[in-house]
């Protein structure tokens, strides 16, 4: 036989090996075939393989949460004119009026006109009904009944949602987090998070916190008497152009996050300070104190306190500096706007370091509708160990079922190499796409290996029928149809499954890729092969 | 000759209506379970965590399994053993994972080094019932889908009911087991219910294959069939067998339910093919093609 008929002849178990040498280098050799710089080191450390990990094999927490929230869409306010003119200040009455009604901070309501000149107006908080929200709406003079008002909020607002996650995780200094959308078939959306390394607790705090920051001016107020004192918002976190890490103060206690205020807010914030007698007659008159966590407003005499502000909640307070007073009161801080927000221990300070880097949360997350899922690393490693363990007793198992019925070698053995190929090439597939492997792909891999199984069965039971296979066209037209229940029964595992991929139910979706790729490479691929290898070993007898 | 050889079943000892009878009388059973269970529990089969709401964690404490309850606020729903030393799962219909976690921090023994919570999972109730939606919906597409395949590929309606028929069955069947058993409906065994509808179709699809698209006497053909057939199930079954007794003793609670659905659901389609099926078929061929 001359090479070429030779190549001709034996294609498909040429086309196997050559799947399998690819996998195996996508496998084994460091960078793979596409070798891709982009992911650190340190993520593919000191494993043998090049294959990814995904949470339940590797550690890590997942959280899925609905944003919480009403959206009332396409309202007539009014504002937008026919020709698409928007009347801006109607918009803000309305704004005004709903968070009036609602008694909503000025962050849990937003009202905008939509790329084809709807308005929509959402709010974000949990405690307002449908029918307020009407009411509300209706108050402010817009049509709106509750029929009108959907749970959930805007397209736009979950993007920017999962944008300030995203930079929350990273500002956290965690590599591989990701933030993401899932939807549900009835049009239900979730933002899902997903950190290695991280536990539940950790990231619940992140998600649950907003992350509204705010610097407050307290003060004496005009009355003269010395324990009235006035509260007054002088910057908000959009208003911090440039955030350092958080470092220790000083002198005293406590740590201090750097700052620098933008350009349009230094010069306001600036005459503020000014006016009320921060760097005046206030300079270093601040006595209250902090138990480490929250502050004591008890207090005798006049206080000029800056209070640092996360989510409501004061967790600092300091006097205005000397130093920063004078430059303040001489009117050169504005074009140098730096100063130091306190915090009173290193986990506040590291917050409100990510608070400020990444912005707050536009909504916020309904914690109580979550799902969670989390694992220590040392565990998941277990289940990595346990799956190895769990996937070669299949085979084993399978092997020794197929040995004792066919007790032929050159059936059984190659039957046996052909379904470890299969999960072989499988697996390169997936370190060259770098999917991250979870448990469900591990039963996605084992079920490769019983439909594999089978329907080599099914080829090596057609073509040894009726006796051995004596030529050539006995063993194709044999193959033929052996192949016609193959195609049949892969096509019905692919539409049973098809469902599972397409929709995110749970940790599922690795699970039925897996299987239905395995099905495809099976079908194109290793099956094909093995009956050229069983007619070589039948027919040249 | 081979130590596990398909045993040839004398088909023409038994009339249609006596090989139809067993499994539709087991069937039938089944069905009954499931209405009984609904009318008295409100759902067919028990609901696990994903989709009823609820919590398990992961400890790892030298904490006797006896004393494990007392550490919690709320009585746990179970607590139990995994192969894993000093490892134990302790499940919760609370979903405040925030609390519970601290509560097995604070009245748990720490085992060494080894953090105490190894692992926290927590779904919502609301959550839960959007995955039972979901769970459903992907059911019966891939059950219609199926349907639809058995249809197309052949065409005729005894066969193609056949096919259908004897899937549902597949499915109910193991259904009823859970209840049974006691084994909560899970996201593994929908897994293993939508790959039980995959892998049951395959003999399904061999015998009908068989006797209806080749020459030949009906019993010579059933036989072949049988004989691959058989030997595709009992490999599938003994796979699925022992991945999920191996899983079950290691704590791998998905590869469990997994392994263990499919085994049930793959014993029932040996029952299927060959009774109910071969039934159907054989008065297709022998009885309904002339009429």
């Amino acid at each position: 036989m001359n090479p070429i008929d030779a190549i001709k002849n034996n294609w498909r178990v040429l086309l196997l090996v050559l799947f399998v040498g690819f996998s195996t280098v996508a496998l084994f050799i460091p960078g793979g075939i596409v070798a891709d710089d982009s992911l650190a080191d340190d993520s593919i450390d000191d494993s043998p393989t090049n294959l990814e990990f995904g949470l339940s094999l590797e550690g890590g927490t997942r959280m899925r949460a609905p944003v919480d929230g009403l959206t009332a869409e396409d309202i007539d306010t009014g504002a937008v004119s026919d020709d698409g003119q928007i009347d801006q200040d109607r918009l803000d009455e309305v704004d005004a009026t709903i968070r009036e009604e609602l008694d909503l901070d000025p962050a849990d309501s937003n009202i905008n006109v939509q790329e084809d000149g709807t308005v929509t107006a959402e709010v974000f908080d949990g405690n307002v009904t449908e029918a307020e929200f009407a009411a509300a709406l209706q108050a402010a003079d817009v049509d709106a009944t509750e029929d009108d008002i959907r749970p959930g909020v805007t397209q736009e607002t979950r993007d920017s949602i999962i944008e300030t996650l995203q930079s929350k995780i990273n500002a956290a200094g965690l590599s591989g987090g990701t933030a993401y959308e899932s939807s549900t078939l009835e049009g239900d959306h979730y933002i899902v998070v997903e950190v290695p390394n991280m536990g539940a607790s950790e990231l619940r705090e992140i998600l649950s916190d907003r992350g509204q920051v705010e610097v407050r001016a307290y003060y004496p107020d005009d009355s003269g008497n010395q324990t009235n004192q006035t509260n007054q918002t002088v910057l908000t976190g959009e208003d911090i152009a440039n955030v350092d890490p958080p470092e220790q103060r000083q002198r005293g206690s406590g740590y201090v996050v750097p700052v620098q205020v933008s350009e349009d807010a230094a010069p306001g914030f600036q005459q503020q300070m000014n006016d009320l007698g921060f760097t005046g007659e206030g300079q270093g008159r601040c006595n209250l104190r902090g138990d480490g966590e929250t502050i004591s407003f008890d207090h005798e005499n006049e206080q000029y306190c800056l209070l640092t502000v996360v989510d409501d909640e004061v967790v600092d307070a300091h006097s205005m500096g000397q130093s920063l007073a004078t430059s303040m009161s001489s009117g050169s801080w504005e074009s140098n706007p730096t100063f130091q927000m306190g915090a009173q221990n290193q986990q506040d300070a590291q917050s409100l370091s990510v608070n400020l880097r990444a912005g707050s949360l536009r909504a916020p997350l309904d914690m109580d509708n979550n799902q969670v899922y989390s694992i220590q690393p040392s565990h998941a490693d277990q289940f990595k160990q346990y799956s190895l363990l769990i996937g070669l007793l299949s085979v084993l198992t399978v092997s020794g079922v197929v040995y004792s019925r066919y007790t032929d070698t050159r059936v059984a053995l190659p039957m046996i190499l052909t379904a470890v190929a299969e999960v072989a090439i499988l697996l390169g597939f997936a370190a060259l796409i770098r999917m991250p492997l979870d448990l469900s792909h591990v039963a996605g891999f084992i079920a490769v290996v019983g439909t594999g199984v089978d329907d080599l069965v099914i080829i090596a039971d057609e073509v040894m029928d009726e006796g051995d296979v004596s030529s050539e066209r006995v063993f194709q037209s044999r193959f033929r149809k052996a192949f016609w229940v193959i195609g049949a029964a892969a096509a019905t595992t692919i539409i049973a499954l098809s469902p599972l991929a397409v929709m995110s139910l749970g940790d599922l979706q690795g699970f039925a890729i897996i299987t239905i790729l395995g099905v495809l490479i099976g079908v194109l691929i290793t099956r094909p092969a093995y009956g050229d290898i069983l007619r070589r070993l039948l027919t040249d007898r | 000759m081979a130590y596990f050889d398909v045993p040839e079943i004398d088909y023409t000892r038994y009339s249609n209506r006596q090989l139809a009878a067993v499994p539709l009388a087991v069937l039938a059973v089944a069905l009954l379970v499931l209405s009984g269970s609904f009318l008295v529990y409100g759902t067919p089969v028990p609901l696990g965590m994903d989709f009823a709401g609820g919590s398990e964690l992961t400890v790892q404490t030298t904490t006797p399994e006896g004393d494990i309850p007392a550490a919690f606020d709320e009585q746990p729903e179970s607590v139990t053993g995994t192969s894993g030393d000093n490892q134990y799962i302790v499940r919760f219909s609370s979903t405040d994972a925030q609390a519970l976690e601290d509560q097995a921090t604070d009245g748990l023994e720490s085992d060494g080094d080894a953090q105490i919570v190894q692992s926290v999972s927590s779904t919502s109730a609301s959550f839960g019932q959007q995955s039972q939606r979901t769970a459903m919906i992907g059911l019966a597409v891939a059950f219609v889908g199926m349907s639809a395949i058995a249809f197309l590929l052949f065409r005729t309606f005894v066969p193609s009911i056949a096919i259908v028929l004897s899937a549902f069955s597949d499915l109910v069947i193991p259904l009823a087991f859970m209840r049974l058993a006691g084994i909560p409906l899970s996201l593994g065994t929908v897994a293993g219910l939508l790959m039980l509808i995959g892998y049951s179709v395959d003999s399904d699809i061999l015998l009908n294959n068989h006797i209806l698209r080749r020459s030949g006497d009906f019993y010579e053909s059933t036989h072949r069939a049988m004989r691959t057939g058989v030997t595709m199930t009992v490999t599938s079954m003994a796979a699925m067998f022992v991945m999920g007794v191996a899983a079950y003793l290691l704590g791998i609670d998905l590869l469990a339910s997994i392994g263990i659905i499919l085994f049930v659901g793959l014993a029932t389609d040996l029952l299927n093919t060959y009774m109910l099926n071969l039934s159907l078929l054989r008065w297709y061929k022998f009885e309904g093609i002339r009429s």
